[in-house]
């Protein structure tokens, strides 16, 4: 009777290792790669790599957006003709007449249809210097996102977090991120398609 | 002779720091021992003996062998593993020995006898990775004449690079891939190239049979998408499992390396690893000198040579430093995201916890750092 149990104490716990020693891929402690990340990040106190030496001369302002804060370039002064009252000293309705010199001929608006959108959907005609919301709330250039996330909610989201647009710099904090005029022309948004960077002639050879 | 503490063997022909012993014996420091009388220069014979004492003979003084089998081996295997790099031994030792070979020859000499007996850079410490580090880049100088910089950073604590590719972002380009050969010293002749860029039928799914990866037509060509693919420095590699010298491993910030100068170009790992991660070189590295990337890591983009196993490092030579892969900083469209995956603020952690990401052949249970999502 009692060897019984015992061999069948050890046969059970014998399983119970064996059922541990299973979960284990080789000598790893995690099911996967996603539990050891969530696991080992527990912990995480930061590191001692800093990206912050290749923002460069890169001017940059510092934004906080629901959960995140982070870098984007500042924008005011990349624009060359910022500021824009140095040539709109008036309204724009008193300057629509020959007495003035043309200007901006070379922008065209390839962005949404002339229903939805035109110049002043953006800009504010009675202060050039500041953008305007859909509800006339004026946007400061810097903050330019704050116009273009009234229609593309979702691409502020991934912006903010990370998933879309690029890094500037490094991967490690501070994180510097390129906000949405540096990369899309906000008067013609989308990418040109254009020919690869490059073609390998060897390995058309390689597969003849 | 060699320091009682290095793992592998070590002649000091000709070292100015060092008086005169060992193998080349002749007591003078600089111009060579030919000057010296006959019978102070050992025989060749007595030179390779010496020579397979050093390098296999006392347990004390592991060599790479052993280094990596961890047993006794019996002589005359040893010798025959070592007839090769005795040649080369012995092509040393007769320069240094030489009367007309020049203190800069000699040193030469001298950096190709210890880097052809050193150990595997796996189990070097930090002072020997230095080591060898600082020969690679003095044996360059010596050359070419001119100055890299070699690193030899390890992994820093707290970091696990992964890697994220938004499949509705990429336009096919390939500014990644130029990128990509630019800053990695890839051979220009043969256009060995890391990263492929794959050129998919919409509503065809992932299907690599059919998909085009040498592409030349304006992009995006209509009805179709873009994905990348190159190593994806899986977190359990069985190209690791299967190299036969431990060549190639996984570092502790999960990037998986190859020690060049290890590989003995077998190609198991390339036949293991399920992503067609792995480039084998069938020539040496060609770059035209005013091109090169001078700023280099042991375990990165250093030139290497023929017949050895190369790939995407995540450019161990910028991640480990702060900096984004060049193909992450070459990418028009920000379809690729780097970073640190143990950082719960990092950008990369926000992609896989916000964003619907696989992996692909997620089944074989490689795990590899690199996932996939669309917008
Ligand atoms: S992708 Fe291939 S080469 Fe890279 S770690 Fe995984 S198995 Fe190894
Ligand atoms: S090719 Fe090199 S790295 Fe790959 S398995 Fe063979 S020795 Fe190891």
């Amino acid at each position: 009777m009692m060897n019984r149990y015992n061999l069948k104490y050890i046969v059970s716990a014998f399983i119970m290792v064996l059922g541990l020693a299973s979960c284990k891929h080789h000598e790893d402690e995690y099911h996967s790669i996603t539990d050891k990340i969530e696991a080992e990040g527990k912990n995480y106190q930061g590191t001692s790599i800093s990206s912050e030496a290749y923002i460069g001369d890169i001017k940059t302002i510092e934004i906080t957006e629901g959960a995140h804060t982070f870098l984007i370039p500042e924008r005011k002064s990349q624009i060359k003709s910022y500021a824009c009252t140095e040539c709109h000293i008036k309204p724009l309705a008193k300057m629509q007449n020959k007495d003035f010199k043309k200007a901006h001929w070379d922008i065209k608006i390839e962005h949404a249809n002339e229903n939805t959108m035109n110049c002043i959907t953006c800009h504010n005609g009675s202060n050039m210097d500041e953008l305007t919301s859909l509800t006339g709330k004026s946007i400061d250039f810097n903050k330019s996102y704050n116009l273009c996330n009234q229609c593309h909610t979702k691409q502020f989201q991934d912006w903010k977090g990370g998933a879309h647009g690029k890094r500037i710099g490094g991967w490690a904090p501070p994180r510097a991120s390129m906000t949405c005029v540096n990369c899309h022309n906000p008067h013609d948004p989308h990418f040109e398609s254009r020919w690869p960077a490059r073609f390998n002639t060897q390995k058309v050879k390689e597969r003849e | 002779m060699s320091n009682n503490n290095k793992k592998w063997f070590s002649l000091n022909l000709g070292r100015k720091e060092k008086e005169s012993s060992g193998a080349c014996g002749c007591g003078k420091t600089s111009g060579g021992c030919g000057a010296a009388s006959q019978s102070d220069q050992m025989t060749d014979a007595a030179f390779a003996e010496a020579a397979i004492h050093a390098s296999i003979g006392e347990e004390k003084n592991k060599d790479g062998f052993e280094q990596v089998f961890d047993v006794k081996m019996d002589r005359r295997t040893a010798f025959k593993k070592l007839t090769a790099s005795l040649l080369i031994g012995a092509g040393a030792v007769s320069t240094s020995c030489s009367v007309i070979g020049g203190d800069e020859s000699k040193e030469k000499a001298q950096i190709d006898w210890e880097e052809q007996f050193k150990g595997n850079y796996k189990l070097m410490t930090d002072e020997e990775k230095n080591g060898t580090v600082d020969r690679l880049v003095r044996s360059y100088q010596l050359r070419t004449g001119k100055t890299i910089s070699m690193s030899s950073k390890n992994a820093e604590e707290d970091v696990l690079f992964g890697y994220a590719f938004n499949i509705s972002k990429c336009q096919g380009y390939m500014d990644c891939v130029n990128a990509c050969v630019e800053e990695n010293n890839q051979d220009r002749n043969s256009e060995m190239q890391y990263i492929r860029i794959h050129e998919m039928k919409d509503g065809k799914g992932f299907n690599f049979n059919e998909a085009d990866d040498n592409y030349y037509h304006e992009v995006p060509a209509e009805g179709h998408f873009y994905m990348g693919t190159q190593c994806f420095h899986c977190d359990n590699p069985p190209c690791v499992e299967v190299c036969p010298v431990q060549a190639t491993w996984r570092e502790d910030d999960g990037l998986v390396v190859v020690d060049y100068d290890w590989c003995v170009g077998c190609r198991y790992c390339m036949a293991a690893c399920p992503y067609d991660g792995r480039r084998f070189n069938w020539s040496k590295p060609e770059v035209p000198e005013a091109e090169i990337n001078k700023n280099q890591h042991y375990l990165g983009n250093r030139m290497r040579k023929k017949g050895v196993m190369e790939k995407c490092t995540f450019c161990v030579q910028r991640s480990r430093a702060g900096k984004n892969p060049a193909c992450v900083e070459a990418c028009p469209t920000g379809a690729r995201i780097f970073g640190n995956l143990l950082d719960p603020d990092s950008t990369i952690r926000w992609v896989l916890e916000n964003k619907k990401v696989f992996r692909l052949k997620e089944d074989l249970g490689t795990e590899p750092k690199f996932w996939y999502f669309m917008d």
